[in-house]
């Protein structure tokens, strides 16, 4: 008796001081993005959502019944999900206290963003991912494909299989499995999926997709209206938030944003090193990368990162009115726009980050790889040798999900903000020489 | 595998072929008294209905055609076991409406043209006179209709041996005129002036409105239709030489002589005219994929004024213009170096364009001027909130 006692209290314990743990990590980096200078007004929508799901620890914000299903990638379209009458959560995780939960439980290699959903998984005390439905999680990676698995004990779990090219025949096949998704999620939640509440679906993320072009050509303006740690919180709440929500939220940003353009006010006077982000996915509370970023003087002036600008980025196209065309339109908006390193050719990465490069004037790109994440790092030597020859300096990060490593990720982003200073301005290198 | 499609193919070829051939010994619904007067008072008189019949039977077949296919695709995928779950929403009739983007000046351009060219082409001469009827525009419309305001290239193209009977002015002015328009337009005279294109558009337009499951062409059936174009233009140029008549076999030839009054027989055409409505019922266009004249037009694609460029750099490969493009033209989305991505097979319709999402990665110049391009905005314009900021109601639309 007293045994069992005991190890109920230790396992109390354990989860009192995992709850302690992640509220205050949270909270910490929640705090970090608000002192930053410059955020625009409309913020608090999404600082709130981020804050009642890991500070709180609360459930997403839902009418009552209605179920949610959980989401693991990009390729999953959400408009299924609405269709069905439930809510998508995005479930990719950037838990410290979670991944060392999951460290335990995952292999040594596995990246830190499987290890913290394990985490989750183990320790069953994270709302957002108790009350899923369901799962869905397109096999992107070995990793995905055994998480996929170890998260069935206790969910009912849908896999996607990734094809590795985006050739017509592979379009065909995730038409194929997005009916049986389909067949999958009207089980789930009792509704049936029809023409008027997938067409509802559509304008729901549509809408969010409207306003989130306006917002990304917005951040586009010189001189900066935002950050980009603030966008990446905008952008890191959209998988918390139901489409509509998220899009009016934003709405009342971009309102804001436009405002400051007529009175002419700019998050800063200075010239920041602008700096591009891209790789392995950057998900709160992880965010410590564009954050020290922009503390160290820098900015990040645009991102590609599938829990950044990409994710939403591309709308589903439709060419044919047809319930059956609004299915292939998702099917090809998962796949072919997707510059995600599962596919054996990539090479429509390396110009999206040229765009990306061109349209926002990139000084300097930091190749962000959490650990363990091997497709990402595969894509690095590629990448660099191409921008080697745009002359555009590039850094690779390799981070992981605690704060060990800030003091070293601190100096060498200190370094590369500093090489991108003395290569921008020589009027400003000979300046700081004569004060010497 | 491979031996197995060339006897297929040729298989197809040598049929339609043979179909051409013997075409005119099948005249079909004969009309007792063959009259080729057109005038507008017959426009107006009680014998232009009676001239309409074969018109009417073939609206009548191809309606019949697309209710049945419809009808049978219903039962087999009700009692097919793996996808009867969604067979209801697929082929059963659906309420509500998709998101569309608002109305573009290019599309609405390009139908008023495409519908007066029509309109000039089977009674433009009626109105407007003879004057410019020895001009020849390489349109698939009739030039047994003698009141048209200017000829069809496609009847001396498939009858060579009586072109070089003709006074040598009159064979000056046909390849003036036909090379000529094909310089200045291009393939443009496919997506803008053709009947037998407005047809099919209206029947694609129909699909659409009643939200009917089209068929979805991936490449490898478009590779398996290109045999079957090449040999109809074989057949085009060649068969006058072989003895038989191209008009007998041509589909518009059901069509546009009746609508200007001429009491003709219905011929195989208007049987083919019934297969290329159906067919341009189910996908958009897909005469236009085998047309021996558009063909011909493409072989001059490199030097026509009409051309569609693209911004390799703002293209992010999301496929949305392959999906979009009724000739199944790959190359527009996966070239990644070349500017100008005009292909022999690209009809103008500025389709892709229309379904682009980047700014400015796809756009339509004449002579180096742009006439239209692709744009963020009016793509989402479907998705534009109301006046509050909020979620668009569809209420309203």
């Amino acid at each position: 008796m007293t045994m069992i006692n005991k190890a109920e209290s230790l396992k109390q314990r354990q989860d009192r001081r995992f709850i302690n743990k992640e509220t205050q990590t949270a909270a910490k980096y929640l705090r970090r993005m608000k002192e930053l200078p410059g955020a625009p007004e409309g913020m608090e929508p999404f600082y709130r959502t981020l804050e009642r799901i890991y500070v709180n620890m609360d459930h997403i914000e839902k009418a009552p019944g209605q179920k949610t299903v959980g989401t693991y990638c990009v390729m999953t379209p959400p408009e299924l999900i609405y269709a069905a009458g439930a809510v998508p959560v995005k479930l990719c995780s950037g838990n410290y206290t979670a991944f060392s939960v999951g460290d335990s439980v995952a292999p040594r290699d596995a990246c830190p963003l499987v290890k913290a959903v394990a985490g989750f998984k183990q320790t069953g005390l994270m709302p957002i991912y108790e009350d899923c439905s369901m799962m869905v999680i397109p096999i992107t990676c070995d990793c995905k494909k055994k998480i996929a698995g170890m998260l069935s004990e206790q969910c009912d779990v849908m896999t996607m299989h990734i094809p590795a090219s985006r050739e017509d025949d592979d379009i065909d096949e995730y038409v194929r499995q997005l009916y049986q998704l389909m067949e999958r999620l009207e089980n789930v939640t009792g509704n049936r999926i029809t023409y008027e509440t997938l067409a509802e679906g559509f304008r729901k993320v549509g809408y969010a997709q409207y306003e989130l072009s306006e917002f990304i050509r917005l951040k586009k303006q010189m001189p900066y209206l935002i950050r980009g740690s603030h966008a990446m919180a905008i952008l890191n709440s959209s998988s918390y938030m139901p489409a509509d929500v998220w899009g009016k939220a934003l709405h009342n940003v971009n309102v804001s944003l436009k405002k400051s353009i007529s009175e002419k006010k700019a998050v800063t006077s200075k010239k920041l090193p602008r700096i591009l982000l891209t790789g392995s996915p950057i998900v709160f509370p992880n965010v410590k990368i564009p954050l020290l970023i922009e503390e160290m003087g820098g900015i990040v002036a645009g991102d590609e990162t599938c829990m950044g600008e990409r994710g939403l980025w591309d709308p589903a196209v439709i060419t044919d009115d047809s319930f059956d065309g609004m299915i292939r339109a998702l099917a090809n908006r998962s796949l072919r726009p997707c510059p995600c390193p599962t596919f054996a050719d990539n090479s429509q990465r390396i110009y999206r980050i040229k765009q990306l490069i061109k349209e926002n004037q990139i000084q300097g790109v930091i190749y962000h790889v959490l650990r363990g994440c091997l497709v990402y790092d595969f894509e690095y030597r590629r990448i660099e040798n191409e921008l080697g020859q745009m002359g555009i300096p590039v850094i690779r990060l390799e981070s992981d999900y605690n704060e060990e490593d800030i003091e070293q990720l601190r100096i060498r982003i200190e370094a590369f903000i500093e090489l991108i200073k003395l290569r921008q301005v020589p009027e400003k290198a000979t300046a700081v020489r004569k004060s010497f | 595998m491979k031996i197995k499609r060339i006897v297929i193919t040729s298989a197809i070829c040598a049929g339609i072929a043979a179909i051409a051939y013997f075409a005119f010994v099948f005249p079909f619904y004969e009309p007792e008294t063959s009259n080729f007067e057109v005038s507008i008072d017959r426009l107006m008189s009680f014998d232009y209905l009676t001239a309409l019949i074969p018109l009417l039977i073939i609206i009548g077949m191809t309606t019949a055609g697309i209710v049945l296919v419809v009808l049978l695709r219903r039962i087999l995928a009700k009692t097919d076991k793996k996808d009867s779950r969604f067979a209801h929403v697929r082929t059963g009739r659906q309420k509500g409406a998709a998101p569309k983007q608002k109305p573009v000046w290019f599309m609405i351009m390009r139908w008023i043209i495409m519908i007066a060219f029509t309109f000039i082409a089977i009674w433009g001469g009626l109105i407007f006179g003879m004057g410019i009827s020895s001009l020849s525009v390489p349109v698939l419309s009739c030039p047994w209709n003698t009141e048209e305001m200017t000829s069809s290239s496609c009847y001396y193209l498939s009858h060579l041996n009586e072109l070089f009977e003709l006074p040598w002015h009159s064979i000056v002015i046909f390849f003036a005129s036909t090379i000529g328009f094909i310089l200045l337009l291009g393939r443009a005279i496919c997506g803008f002036l053709c009947p037998v294109g407005l047809m099919q558009d209206i029947m694609d337009k129909i699909r659409r409105k009643t939200k009917t499951e089209g068929i979805k062409m991936n490449d490898k059936m478009y590779k398996a239709v290109t045999p079957i174009k090449w040999c109809l233009v074989l057949i085009l140029i060649g068969l006058c030489f072989a003895g038989g008549n191209f008009c007998n076999f041509c589909p518009a030839v059901a069509v546009s002589p009746v609508l200007a009054g001429i009491s003709t027989s219905l011929y195989v055409s208007g049987f083919l005219m019934v297969l290329v409505l159906m067919a341009g019922f189910f996908k958009r266009r897909s005469f236009c994929m085998v047309c021996p004249i558009g063909a011909i037009l493409g072989f001059f694609h490199k030097i026509s004024l009409f051309r569609i460029k693209k911004d390799t750099q703002s293209c992010t490969e999301c496929g949305a213009c392959y999906e979009a493009c009724p000739m199944g033209i790959k190359m527009i989305y996966t070239e990644r170096e070349k500017v100008d991505v005009t292909s022999a097979n690209c009809i103008m319709c500025g389709e892709c364009i229309r379904c682009c999402p980047e700014d400015k990665a796809l756009s339509m110049t004449c002579a180096g001027i742009k006439l239209y391009s692709s744009s963020r905005k009016k793509i989402m314009s479907g998705y534009e909130p109301d006046k509050n900021g909020g979620l668009p109601n569809d209420n309203d639309k």
